[in-house]
């Protein structure tokens, strides 16, 4: 069983993706212990794109449940190529005076979740990103995947 | 959504979701606090790094006028949120559960 649905490019649409979620998991049965990860690896993915993507069109999300946990997949149509799995890294050891919170959204991503792969096609324009999580331990690192998509 | 309440003599109590769209709220909030500033995160159910942000500039601000900012009753999600991020090592935590 899986569910999809649209989401416009602004800011405001986060409590939509934030209910969306909530009523999935309920209706799926994946921990609800998991939600709050998954909403803020959406909510990183979600906000980079209206704050950089060119692209217009909906972004589409699809949840799915797995034993012990959630895949969850962002479809960005008219997308540029970029590669979250890439982040710069954050030196996390620096002191609060030199701590800027720049990138530490795509940062934490892997750190939160299972696996994070990431998708383009070049011929449709399309990025996609498939993360899983579960109540298995996390394992930091990011599994990356680059090729050729379909959307 | 997200409320804060408190300030001043008493704990700031921040109560809901701490996201992107909270987070200009809160920090014009937070910056008329002075001093030694405690948050109260009993009720505070997630954070985003855009909340990250909000206590990052929040503390670099009380810092350079003798103060800072500390977090109390923290859970899981945010423990681990300040862990990842390095904030444990920056701000003074109290799991507090």
């Amino acid at each position: 069983m899986s569910e999809n649905a649209l989401f416009a490019r602004r800011i405001d649409v986060l409590a939509e993706i934030f209910a969306f979620t909530t009523a999935a998991f309920a209706r799926q049965g994946v921990p609800a212990a998991l939600l709050a990860d998954v909403d803020f690896v959406l909510e990183e993915l979600f906000t980079n794109i209206v704050k950089y993507s060119r692209g217009k069109a909906p972004v589409a999300i699809e949840i799915a449940a797995i034993p012990q946990g959630v895949q969850v997949t962002l479809t960005e149509p008219e997308a540029d190529r970029f590669d979250v799995t890439q982040a710069p890294p954050v030196d996390i050891a620096l002191p609060a005076v030199q701590r800027q919170p720049g990138g530490l959204g795509l940062y934490l991503i892997p750190r939160l979740v299972d696996s994070v792969q990431y998708g383009y096609s070049e011929g449709e324009r399309c990025g996609r990103i498939v993360f899983r999580k579960t109540s298995a331990a996390p394992s930091p690192g990011a599994a990356k995947r680059n090729g050729e998509e379909r959307c | 959504m997200l409320t804060i309440e408190g300030g001043g003599e008493t704990p700031v109590v921040l109560s809901g979701r701490l996201d992107a769209t909270q987070a200009a709220a809160a920090q014009s909030y937070l910056d008329r606090l002075q001093g030694v500033v405690t948050l109260d995160c009993s009720d505070l159910q997630y954070l985003s790094s855009a909340g990250l942000g909000v206590f990052l500039k929040t503390h670099k601000r009380l810092l350079g006028a003798g103060g800072r900012l500390r977090l109390t009753a923290v859970n899981r999600h945010l423990q681990d949120i300040f862990s990842y991020s390095g904030f444990d090592q920056i701000l003074e935590i109290d799991p507090g559960r």
